[in-house]
């Protein structure tokens, strides 16, 4: 069952190989949301004894399993529905954890199991021993699905088709399995042909070419024919029905898009541009588009803005724009481009396992990179890749790394790979969603790091390469066993760079696919006039979460008064510092152009330079060819130089940042002088504009002249006779929009010496709303008005209130008066002349949770909670939603959370129920170290009710719940609740632990260590740790366990943890034990009986109890089992879910 | 004249035409006859009348064509001559002893035209207008009185001006519809200072979201006429427009028009587009099924 990854090519983990399937859903049913319809799978049988065939299938009811046309007995266990049986008062994420990741290894297609399991009928072993192939037929029906297929049906007259009522199939990763019977596997490849019967007036989109349409007798609905014959993972099958309009592409015909109805303008402009994205990739891949045609859909309500299928791409319906829209069009453009490279990397090209899925992502997305770089420019791309780099470094700093490359079920697992996190990452199901985006970041940073070791032309070569072999593959017979190279495997990838290149880049596959973290640098240098040498320092943080020690080449880029020079470091062990010579030896010349890199000569002011050195400015890894954060001193002047003269965007970037230290009239200047250069890269310039906001505050009092950025922006965008008045609107030059759009909201971060927004500053906001027209322009100012709403927002301050007095009108700021009239006024008009997605109905949504933030306006949620509701669009929904969550932490409100949580478990939107607990997540209520009125013993149980079965139809919204539980509680068991131990004296505050007399004296009894029941806290957090089993020793530290008792605990944690289910778990998959289970069922039996209406405290400690005694026997069975296992790996009577509870004891205790 | 003559202009003509009748009753007389008939004199003084009403009207459009206003005596010779009549012999006509001199016709009361009601002076005619032409009308005709200032060019002002006009119509329409329709506060005591729209929920959101407003159509159609062929297809959307019972046979066949039209129009040369979205929809064949 160990899977070997390897050249030998892939092993399938299934005793039968897939070689078509048919879909067909005869009926679709838009009033009851259902669906019904059948399966067909053809499957050849790879083993002589094939008497089981396990496939995944969610929600389906599945009425009637026929093989080869003899009718199969079938048994249906999903353990992922309910993770933890038995209602246990566990509680703690890692118990939930470990329990959940084997339940979703329990029916792991890529480990051959499967929720649906079908006994081969009898009659057929002999016909099955012969290998010859068997036709699986399945008739299945959906009825309300919750996941994976998603139903918008527009309440209101009409019928569905009037009523623009769609569907479309939709999910995280592998998600088929939640609409039809299948082997949900990206691994496994077979021919497709899908038959969808809808009403006349609908379109069903999907997977292949569209052979034929046909009606029904009664010609009141057709058929729409689908066959793809490239082999395809049912994971990549999708489907879309609804009224939409057709539009064939005008320069590809075989490119067909397709929009809800009334949108067909918006679709037409929005798509004109893809063919050429086409054209680029098969330009650059040297390789036609693999399928014979291409669909988009833009659908309402989507799951995700782009999701890729094979030969189809399911866009949400918010990413169309007319041409008057500026801002959308690039982010549509490259949802578009990003769609389209996973068509090649992803669809067409599958993956072979879970720990393979960094190859795909991360060609897709520098395939995607490389789009980016043609179409915006260099600029853009560079600024691009440092934006991700910031992210994956501060997330890997945050949370202590991401592995792109997990490799599981080798020897001993004392170093889970993922120990640092809260959940599992041997699955795409256990992943946190912000989890799973930041891995996307860093493989396609990595494969970037890939071609700067080996070359573009190489890299290029190398897709190319798999993309023929895949295609010759995809052209062959199931018989001829090409088809699994049409998956890509980690070390497929890496053997085909090998041979491409003939270059060596095992060393950094190990440092950045193999491992997690990043590197933390900190530079410093010192110069030597004597010798003229650079005196570098280069340290490195290789300790903290998340980093790693970096060994190896280092550019560092030295700009002197001769000239630029690259210097290749050798970071090694202990070395930390670098000579670097000089090359001027010169002072200074007098009027003396300065050689940039890029052999532009320039004349500088030097009068700012010391004497004494040569050196403009430093920097380290300016290539960005490490996965690092660089923090870097240097003086002042040398930023400045660095931001005026270096001409990398990046690094006129990281000059800014570092100026806000500097808070002098020379940064001043410096920043001034790049804001008003036209030949400056637009995001430079705006990003100088809040850093000269940032140098304005610290220079307040020193300060002279006009606001900061008053003068230049009544210089580039006020006429010429008044200068009081702003310009008619007109954006034809992008590049002074974005700063006309920004400008005004750096602005408004002004503060004066008593820390309040100038009034002139103010007031000129309010004239810039005032005297806005746009009547003239070519583009629409909605964007434009909606930052000049946040600029308002930004120039409020904190409303200076005496005694707590309660906000009225009568005591409301003048400053403030004029803001809310003009929030008023937009708001209305919004309700009149609806904005291009709303953006001022957003904007003025976020304003005014800031004025009752400030105290200016009472802090009220009722209106959020208004604008919140269904059938608001979405970005309105999300900005109001934020303003309740915001609401929730700032006023510590019961009802709200409560409200927020219904609205996790009832929205008609499953993007709205995921945003929900991102929002929650990233700005909770409180913390888990935190005393929070919220925190108690009902909301752990909703949130736990929530990920243990509430969310079994969406991975992404359960994995959200676990991201809030963790946030709220942490990996132990939260703190509100009563402690099975002695601590629960002193939880009587939270008045739900009532004492049980009995119980003192047992516990006591049965408890060797010594209890210290005053300090219950840190203490019951610690106490939780040694029994949750697998924690590892840093959570202990790091949740404040003071006294010695945790440290005894800590070490029967160790003497325990041969037999903690973690290392289990990676052992052998998730298997059953029969053996094991009487004795534990009747645990889990007792202890369920066990007063249930009892006190929980009194559970606890009965387990404690138990689990002692069980100890030693446990570690038997365990070894029995392994023994087991082998012998009996289709342990049909015991279900996964069974297996996992068989698991709790040494887990739940 | 079988109907009475009331007027003061009539009892004029009638006084004229007798005159007339003298006139002619004394030519017959001169010429010898003791009696006529009525009707003949009658016919006799229609003839005269025309003869002579022709006279003037040949002899205005003599003088006008010479852009006079007042026949001159050339005028009724040439009219006379083009009639065919020989002038030569008018003054001898004229001297003739036999003739009767006929008293002329009582000058009866003048038809007055009714007085047009004046309002001041007319203004005499500036020195390079000859005499003649006609006066100048009364001054209410064209005299013109301001009752506005001069309009203001300042582009400042201008703008202040369009900003507040806008600024105050887009409050009092949303102050009106605030008022009409259900509102929202931000302050529990006050509801009218800052009165919210209520926030109303769509059945189909992402439309108005989406779609540029009416506003913005025709700000585009201002700015730029090449999206103009898009919008008008809108209107004849072909799948969403149809109701239960339009025969599909006819709604699929306005896709498939739709479509080749509106992509053969970017690319002319090649009309025929082969896209399985665009073909006819098959009729099911009888009994394929099992």
């Amino acid at each position: 069952m160990n899977r070997k990854k390897g050249d030998k090519g892939f092993e399938s983990p299934r005793p039968y190989k897939l070689t078509h399937q048919v879909v067909c859903i005869n009926n679709i049913s838009f009033q009851r949301k259902s669906v019904v319809g059948y399966v067909e799978l053809t499957i050849f049988p790879t083993v002589a004894n094939l008497n089981r065939i396990k496939l995944n299938s969610k929600q389906c009811r599945i009425y009637r399993v026929r093989v080869n046309d003899l009718e199969a007995a079938f048994i249906y266990n999903d353990p992922t529905l309910e993770v933890c049986h038995n209602e246990s008062k566990q509680r703690n994420l890692n118990y939930f954890s470990n329990a959940y990741a084997a339940a979703v290894s329990a029916v792991d297609p890529d480990a051959g199991n499967g929720e649906l399991c079908i006994k081969v009928p009898s009659e057929l072993w002999k016909h099955v021993d012969e290998l010859k192939v068997l036709k699986v037929h399945i008739n299945f029906s959906l009825d309300q699905p919750e996941g994976g297929l998603h139903f918008v049906v527009p309440n209101m007259e009409g019928n569905m088709a009037e009523r623009g009522a769609h569907v479309f199939s939709c999910g995280y990763q592998n998600s088929t399995r939640f609409w039809f019977p299948c082997v949900d596997s990206y691994s496994e490849l077979c021919t497709w042909k899908l038959e969808y019967t809808v009403d006349a007036a609908m379109v069903a989109v999907s997977n292949g070419d569209l052979v034929e349409t046909v009606y029904t007798h009664d010609m009141r609905k057709k058929t729409f024919h689908y066959m793809l014959t490239i082999p395809t993972a049912a994971s990549n099958i999708s489907l879309a029905i609804g009224p939409f309009e057709i539009l064939v592409d005008p320069y590809m015909h075989e490119v067909t898009h397709f929009c809800l109805p009334q949108l067909l303008p918006l679709l037409k402009h929005t798509t004109s541009y893809l063919h050429e994205v086409f054209e680029f990739y098969e330009e650059i891949l040297t390789c036609r588009y693999p399928y014979s045609c291409f669909k988009t859909v833009f659908i309402d309500e989507a799951y995700v803005e782009v999701a890729a299928y094979a030969s189809m791409s399911i866009f949400s319906t918010n990413l169309l724009h007319s041409a008057m829209i500026i801002d959308e069009t690039p982010l549509t453009r490259r949802c578009l481009a990003q769609a389209l490279a996973q068509q090649f990397f992803g669809c067409f090209i599958s993956r072979m396992s879970w720990s393979d899925e960094w190859v795909l992502k991360g060609i897709s997305g520098y395939i995607y990179g490389l789009w980016m770089k043609k179409t915006f420019g260099v600029n853009e791309y560079r600024h691009w890749i440092k934006q991700e780099l910031d992210q994956i470094v501060a997330y890997e700093l945050k949370t202590g790394g991401v592995l792109l490359h997990p490799i599981f079920g080798g020897g001993k697992e004392k170093d889970n790979p993922a120990s640092h996190l809260h959940f599992s990452i041997k699955h795409p199901h256990t992943l946190s969603w912000e989890y799973y985006t930041m891995f996307q970041c860093k493989a396609h940073l990595v494969m970037r790091l890939i071609e700067n070791r080996i070359s573009m032309e190489f890299m290029l070569q190398v897709f190319n390469k798999l993309l023929s072999l895949a295609s010759t593959a995809s052209s062959q017979k199931f018989q001829s066993h090409m088809w699994s190279q049409m998956l890509v495997s980690t070390s497929g990838f890496l053997k085909s760079i090998s041979n491409v290149s003939g270059k060596d880049i095992q060393p950094l596959i190990k440092q950045w696919v193999d491992q997690s973290g990043v590197v933390k640098f900190y530079g410093s240098f010192a110069f030597n006039r004597k010798r003229n040498v650079l005196e570098l320092e280069i340290k490195q943080d290789y300790t903290s979460p998340g980093t790693q020690k970096y060994v190896g080449p280092l550019k560092v880029t030295v700009q002197e008064l001769d000239g630029s020079f690259n210097h290749t470091l050798q970071i090694e062990e202990n070395s930390l510092k670098h000579d670097i010579p000089c090359h001027s030896k010169s002072r200074r010349n007098k009027k003396k152009k300065i050689p940039l890199m890029n052999g532009e000569e320039v004349d500088m002011d030097l009068s700012a330079m010391d004497a004494d050195s040569p050196l403009l400015w430093i920097r380290i890894d300016p290539d960005m060819s490490v996965l690092r954060k660089v923090e870097f001193e240097q003086s002042d002047f040398m930023w400045q130089y660095q931001l005026r003269y270096e001409r990398d965007v990046v690094a006129q970037e990281e000059a800014i940042l570092a100026l806000e230290k500097f808070p002098t009239p020379a940064s001043r200047l410096a920043l001034t002088d790049i804001l008003e250069q036209e030949q400056c890269f637009y995001r430079v310039r705006m990003l100088a504009c809040f850093c000269l906001a940032k140098i304005a505050n610290s220079m307040v009092s020193t300060w002279t002249g006009p606001p900061a950025m008053k003068s230049l922006f009544t210089r580039m965008f006020c006429c010429k006779t008044c200068p009081n008045i702003v310009k008619t609107n007109n954006f034809m030059n992008f590049q002074s929009y974005f700063l006309q759009k920004t400008m005004p909201v750096a602005m408004a971060l002004l503060r004066d010496v008593h820390n309040l927004c100038p009034k002139e500053v103010l007031m000129f906001i309010l004239d810039l709303i005032k005297y806005n027209d746009n009547r003239k322009n070519k583009f629409s100012d909605n964007y434009y008005r909606a930052e000049l709403i946040d600029a308002l927002a930004n120039s409020v301050t904190p409303a200076v209130s005496v005694n707590n007095e309660v906000r009225t009108l009568d005591n409301l700021n003048p400053d403030v008066r004029l803001i809310l009239e003009e929030i008023t006024r937009f708001l209305n008009m919004e309700k009149l002349l609806p904005s291009y997605r709303h953006t001022i109905t957003v904007s003025c949504l976020k304003a005014i949770r800031v004025l009752q933030k400030n105290g200016h306006v009472p802090s009220d949620p009722a209106l959020f909670k208004s604008y919140a509701e269904y059938g608001h669009f979405i970005d309105i929904r999300i900005a109001a939603l934020e303003a309740v969550v915001d609401y929730t932490k700032v006023d510590r409100s019961y009802e709200e959370l409560q409200w927020l949580l219904t609205m996790v478990q009832n929205d008609p939107v499953p993007y709205i129920r995921h945003k929900i607990l991102d929002m929650l997540t990233k700005n909770p209520p409180f913390t888990k170290n935190m005393e929070s009125p919220l925190c108690n013993e009902a909301l752990v149980d909703q949130l736990w009710k929530l990920m243990n079965s509430g969310t079994s139809h969406d991975w992404r919204l359960r994995c959200g719940a676990v991201d809030l539980y963790f946030t709220l509680f942490g990996l132990s068991r939260p703190s509100c609740l009563p402690l099975p131990e002695l601590g629960l004296v002193l939880n009587l505050k939270e008045k739900k632990a009532v004492l049980n007399p009995t119980i003192i004296p047992e516990s006591i009894a049965n408890n060797p260590e010594p209890v210290n029941s005053t300090n219950n806290h840190g203490q019951s957090v610690g106490f939780q740790n040694t029994f949750s089993n697998s924690q590892e020793e840093e959570e202990i530290d790091m949740d404040t366990v003071h006294d010695s008792q945790a440290f005894i605990y800590h070490h029967l944690n160790m003497l325990e943890r041969p037999s903690t289910p973690g290392k289990e778990q990676s052992s052998g998959e998730m298997s059953m034990h029969p053996v094991s289970a009487a004795p534990l069922s009747v645990f889990s039996k007792e202890s369920n009986s066990s007063k249930h209406s009892d006190h929980h405290h009194h559970h606890h400690h009965e387990h404690k109890k138990k689990k002692k005694k069980h100890k030693h026997k446990h570690k038997h069975k365990h070894k029995h089992d392994n023994k087991e296992k082998e012998k009996d790996p289709f342990a049909f009577s015991n279900s996964p879910a069974s297996a996992r509870s068989i698991r709790s004891p040494s887990l739940s205790d | 004249g079988a109907k009475h003559a009331s007027t003061p202009a009539d009892n004029y003509h009638l006084a004229r035409r007798r005159t007339l009748q003298v006139v002619v009753s004394s030519l017959l007389t001169e010429a010898g006859f003791e009696s006529a008939e009525k009707a003949a004199v009658e016919t006799l003084t229609e003839m005269l009348q025309s003869y002579i009403s022709e006279i003037g009207r040949s002899a205005k459009s003599y003088c006008e064509h010479t852009a006079r206003t007042q026949p001159t005596l050339s005028d009724i010779v040439v009219t006379l001559v083009e009639m065919g009549f020989n002038v030569e012999t008018l003054p001898a006509y004229a001297k003739r002893s036999q003739r009767m001199v006929i008293t002329a016709p009582p000058v009866t009361n003048q038809p007055v035209t009714p007085k047009a009601l004046t309002a001041g002076q007319n203004k005499p005619h500036p020195s390079h207008i000859p005499g003649h032409f006609p006066e100048f009308p009364d001054p209410h005709t064209y005299i013109k009185t301001p009752t506005y200032r001069e309009p203001v060019s300042d582009y400042q002002v201008l703008r202040e001006k369009a900003a507040s006009q806008r600024r105050d119509v887009e409050r009092a329409l949303t102050r009106f519809m605030a008022k009409t329709g259900e509102t929202q506060s931000l302050f529990k005591d006050d509801v009218s200072t800052f009165p919210l729209i209520a926030a109303r929920p769509f059945t189909v959101p992402y439309l108005t979201a989406l779609l540029p407003s009416e506003l913005e159509m025709q700000q585009m159609e201002e700015t730029d006429s090449s999206e103009q062929d898009d919008q008008t297809d809108t209107e004849n959307l072909p799948l969403h427009m149809s109701t239960d019972d339009s025969g599909p046979e006819k709604e699929n066949a306005s896709v498939l028009q739709q479509n080749t039209s509106l992509s053969g129009s970017r690319n002319g040369e090649e009309n025929v587009i082969d896209n399985p979205y665009l073909r006819p929809v098959k009729k099911p064949k009888i009994r394929r099924k099992k």
